[in-house]
């Protein structure tokens, strides 16, 4: 027998996906180039709003190379797609309602012949009046995205009351009100929206695309398409990158509806940056307002808080978000009063959708700042004020929750307030040099885990011993780059004795893996593993029966798997797990489980909509950030000289992982905080690629200290809770008390550019220096 | 499709350029395949300067002068004894510029074809009171920084000529040399404004000369005389830097733009002086 590693571990580092990635090895969905390969791409209404008179196609029709160029006729299904609307078109049939729909798919033999297609199609448009303010669009008169809708522009509405609600602010000594504006953001993964697709000859479409929802992809492209489920195949290799903008269809629909026409080649299609930045959905820019109220030691009494989200022109996963903003909007705090009251609105400006946090971010973002405010009335210390309010385990939370579940805030915050980041913070803030300024800031966030009540939040998790005597672990979730894929491979190892070697990967394929929801909500792990282990455990079990049979030993307890084999331990025999695969009949050398995460008995809100899109959830991560900045008193640039961040996201399985998880949250937190904006005035974007929509580079991020301070959550997969997300929900009100403490005054704008600095600064006294 | 051409000596690039009416220059591409991308231009042919091997020298070659090659890389620049030893205001301008892949692309030559207000390397070289070699297959010529750029985008290049190289004067004693350039973030940023300022100053402090050289405020970089003037016979301290920079922010004429308000760039135009007080102190 070779020489085999010992079996991995759990809770130690490496991450197994990255040794392939790092040599370039791995293929993701946009390095497949099948012999043969047609392109498709479609062309785009580049208005916010028109009514399609007519498209002339037939020059691009003409041009030779040029396979088909199809329309929304072309559509044999339903021309309609959305996670929980089905609002907007594949292509559009009668009007656009942003500048990125797509109005004809042509497929053509390379991308010039494609792309010179695309020139020749003239469309006929005719400019609406578009809305493009989501107070605008409430009004009575303006502009409709939606004709047939009933409620206008209004997508979703949700108000969360509890105890005295608003009232209860006029009996608070200290009141603290303050308006927030958030800006738009854009996912900006590497891996641009992509993949290939090709109908077999028995008229199956398979599709191999960057997605983060398989087997949700598969059920909208058959239903678009005219087919049933079963004849749609969707494989999902690791995304380069999602963050929730691949939290639906992206080019799917298109790739099916072109491989109809392709005449069985496969047909690419591939977003470029600029196509990818004007039409992909971007993180929901809010307006909010709030009132916070507290006795005299800090003890929060009420919040009154309105929010409105701008849409864009369809529902993409629009209303979700806003309810798990609702639902976080009050922060981690006990406050027994609150009217909690959102607004989620059609525009015609870019479409808004699901990324990284989830309508949480702009909670936090005005809640944490408006804490500061309130520390400030109340001369209190920042972090004695959260600590007087953090939520423990039993308290209700703001929704009215029992929290049942590991709550370490309270841990989080001791840990921060131990720390020499915050205990040397003044000795810091007073060896400013001249001409800077210096500042500390906290934020206290929270973040649930999962769908909610009412969408199964399920994973069916598989494991075969092949042929060949290796474990075949069929992940059924996406990896778009957090890791979880290896972590599947740990876990499988762990609780089957093998090392790596042992052990064999298959990535989401609806042909082979089992459905298990999207990689998304801070779920992926939490709800795989939870179906992963017991599958393991099972077969695992009959493994050691099995062999304990084959090998005459008295009892299963006798056995225990190594890499590669199965070994007796009183007797010190050995047998290959090849072998032992051989004499089993393969119905039994799979294992499969089904989990369904629990769900809240409490139903705070009686709202059935807002029940529908998610609220409310049971188990929460919860960080602590610590930002300390200094301002550039001739500039206004702000450079983030510290980070910290302390999280209870339950169990730690990966260190490695947990960490990139956390820097990579918090770096993309940055960037929404200093730099990150997409302003399309008029619904027309001003960024047209990457040299103008700007993200952090290494040079602009500090070295992120990430402390866990894990909790066991009971529910978890060996205690494990959600990491995806809270990572980025606290950077941006971090940086902004930090630099409130820096200017003296509060920035009300994000992001926080050194104009908006150098604004306030020149409202402010001038530094003593 | 559309060729490429990669001529090894000036004799051939001569020819090429002959051929190939029309045809752009390529001396890095950092700028040139971006704009190609975006649609801006449609040449008929590419000629890439990479492998000629005298527009890449950097000498010490006539008495009193420093020749920088048109098609010296940024990161040879910033790593060449020649220029960290008598050139550090350009060393400042190269080390913020772009990302080391960019550096590593992108040649001085090119920098000054493109023309931007916001190109790293000008307003070092306008302070240095650089002067450029035009050449053409039968003549060549010499050019003050400002005759040879006439606006964004703008060169005095004829057809025919190519950017031979840049010249920079021995320089006299400097006390401060300084570059500072403001982006939006700290790599891979388009300079919102920058400053070049060399300072000679006598024993008790007094300005005797000063240029004064600004970027992304205005067509070109600027050199601002009066604010230059204002400096002579005074101490570097901020009364007298105060003074300059109202001066400079009164000539310059910067934009809005994507990156910033005019009023954010007239602002710190005037206020990237007052560094100098803490600098010079």
């Amino acid at each position: 027998m070779t020489t085999r590693e010992p079996p991995l571990e759990i809770g130690r580092p490496p991450r197994l996906d990255a040794a392939a990635k790092a040599s370039g090895a791995e293929k993701f969905a946009c390095d497949h180039y099948p012999p043969g390969v047609l392109w498709a791409g479609v062309k785009r209404a580049g208005l916010p709003h028109a009514r399609l008179r007519g498209l002339d196609l037939a020059a691009a029709r003409a041009l030779p190379g040029v396979v088909a160029v199809l329309t929304a006729t072309d559509v044999p299904g339903v021309n309609r797609q959305g996670v929980v609307l089905k609002d907007q078109p594949v292509l559009v049939a009668d009007k656009a309602r942003y500048v990125g729909d797509a109005l004809a798919l042509v497929l053509a033999s390379d991308q010039e012949t494609l792309a010179r297609a695309l020139r020749l199609i003239r469309a006929d448009l005719e400019p609406l009046p578009g809305v493009f303010d989501p107070e605008e669009a409430l009004k009575p008169g303006a502009p409709l995205v939606h004709e047939e809708r009933p409620q206008g522009n209004l997508l979703l509405e949700g108000r969360v009351v509890t105890g005295q609600g608003a009232a209860a602010l006029e009996d608070c000594p200290v009141v603290v009100e303050a308006s927030y504006d958030l800006p738009r953001q854009e996912h900006a993964y590497l891996e641009t929206e992509n993949g290939w697709a090709q109908r077999g000859e028995d008229g199956r479409v398979t599709i191999v695309v960057s997605t983060q929802t398989p087997f949700r992809d598969r059920a909208e492209v058959a239903e678009v398409l005219g087919l049933e489920p079963g004849q749609v195949r969707i494989v999902a290799p690791y995304a380069g990158g999602a963050f929730g903008g691949k939290d639906g269809i992206t080019v799917q629909s298109l790739l099916g509806l072109a491989a109809l026409h392709a005449g069985g080649r496969p047909v690419k299609m591939w977003l470029e940056r600029e196509e990818s930045l004007l039409a992909s959905s971007k993180r929901h820019p809010a307006r909010l307002h709030y009132r916070l109220g507290a006795d005299q030691e800090g003890r929060l009494q009420a919040l009154a808080m309105r929010a409105v989200y701008d849409t864009g022109p369809y529902d993409h996963l629009g209303g979700a978000v806003l309810t798990l903003g609702l639902e976080h909007a009050a922060g981690p705090y006990r406050i027994a009063h609150v009217d909690l009251h959102g607004l989620a609105v059609y525009t015609n400006n870019p479409l808004s959708g699901a990324f990284r946090g989830f309508g949480v971010p702009q909670v936090a973002a005005a809640m944490e700042q408006a804490m500061d405010l309130l520390a400030g009335r109340l001369g209190l210390d920042p972090l004695e004020l959260r600590r007087r309010n953090a939520l423990r385990r039993g308290d209700i939370n703001p929704v009215g929750v029992t929290l049942t579940g590991s709550t370490g805030l309270a841990a989080c915050l001791e840990e921060v307030a131990a720390h020499r980041l915050w205990r040397g913070g003044q000795a810091w803030r007073k060896e400013a040099p001249p001409g800077r300024r210096r500042g500390l800031g906290l934020a206290a966030v929270m973040h649930g885990l999962g769908y909610g009540p009412i969408i199964p939040d399920v994973a069916n998790a598989k494991i075969e011993l092949t042929a060949e005597g290796v474990f075949r672990v069929y992940c059924g979730v996406v990896d778009m780059g957090q890791g979880n894929a290896g972590t599947c491979l740990q876990l499988a190892g762990m609780v089957l004795g093998q090392d790596l070697a042992g052990l064999e990967l298959v990535l989401p394929d609806t042909d082979r893996t089992l459905p298990s929801g999207s990689a998304s909500a801070s779920r992926t792990t939490y709800v795989f593993a939870n179906a992963l282990l017991p599958a393991a455990t099972a077969l695992k079990e009959r493994l050691l029966a099995r062999g304990a049979d084959a090998m005459f030993a008295a009892s299963p307890a006798e056995m225990v798997l190594l890499p590669g084999r199965l070994k007796h331990l009183p007797s010190g025999r050995e047998l290959d797990l090849k072998r032992l695969a051989s004499l089993l009949d393969p119905a039994e050398r799979t294992a499969s489980h089904r989990y369904r995460a629990p769900v809240v008995p409490e139903r705070p809100s009686p709202d059935p909509a807002l029940q529908l899109h998610g609220l409310p959830h049971g188990v929460f991560s919860y960080a602590v950030h610590l930002a300390r900045v200094e301002v550039d008193e001739l500039t206004g640039l702000v450079r983030v000289c510290d980070y910290l961040v302390a999280a209870d996201c339950g169990q730690v399985l990966n260190p490695q992982i947990w960490e990139q998880q956390m820097q990579g949250g918090v770096a993309q937190g940055l960037g929404y905080a200093l730099l990150e904006d997409f302003p399309a005035p008029e619904g027309l974007p001003q960024c047209r690629d990457l040299s103008t929509y700007l993200i952090p580079t290494s040079l602009d991020l500090p070295e992120i200290k990430c402390l866990a301070v894990p909790t066991w959550e009971q529910s978890g997969p060996l205690g494990l809770k959600g990491c995806g997300e809270i990572g980025i929900d606290g950077p941006l009100p971090a940086v902004g008390n930090a630099l409130a403490q820096a200017l003296g005054r509060h920035l009300v704008e994000a992001p926080f550019t050194p104009e908006r600095v150098l604004a306030a600064l020149n409202q402010t006294e001038p530094s003593a220096s | 499709m559309r060729p490429v051409h990669l001529p090894s000596s000036l004799a051939e690039l001569w020819d090429l350029m002959a051929a190939h009416p029309g045809a752009a220059l390529l001396a890095g591409g950092s700028d040139l395949l971006v704009r190609l991308r975006q649609g801006l231009g449609d040449p008929p042919a590419l000629i890439g300067l990479e492998r000629i091997v005298e527009l890449g020298r950097v000498q010490a070659q006539e008495p009193g002068w420093l020749f920088l090659g048109a098609m010296a890389t940024h990161s040879l620049l910033l790593e060449h004894p020649l220029v960290r030893e008598h050139l550090p205001i350009l060393r400042q301008a190269l080390a913020v510029l772009g990302s080391p892949l960019i550096r590593n692309q992108g040649t001085l030559g090119g920098n000054l074809c493109t023309a931007s207000p916001a190109g790293d390397t000008l307003a070092p070289l306008y302070a240095l009171e650089a002067q450029v070699e035009v050449r053409s297959a039968s003549a060549s010529r010499r050019l003050g920084m400002g005759d040879f750029i006439l606006g964004p985008g703008r060169t005095a290049l004829k057809p025919g000529e190519v950017l031979y190289g840049v010249w920079v004067p021995q320089q006299p004693a400097w006390s401060i040399a300084h570059f500072e350039k403001v982006g939006r973030r700290q790599a891979l940023a388009i300079a919102v404004v920058s400053l070049a300022a060399l300072i000679a100053r006598d024993e008790s402090g007094l300005v005797t000369r000063a240029r004064l050289a600004w970027g992304s405020v205005g067509p070109t970089v600027l050199r601002v005389p009066a604010a230059e003037e204002a400096l002579l016979g005074r101490p570097l301290d901020d009364a007298s830097l105060q003074a300059a920079a109202q001066l400079a922010r009164q000539a310059l004429s910067p934009i809005d733009d994507g990156r910033a308000s005019a009023a954010y760039r007239r602002q710190v135009a005037g206020n990237l002086l007052l560094r100098l007080a803490r600098r010079g102190s």
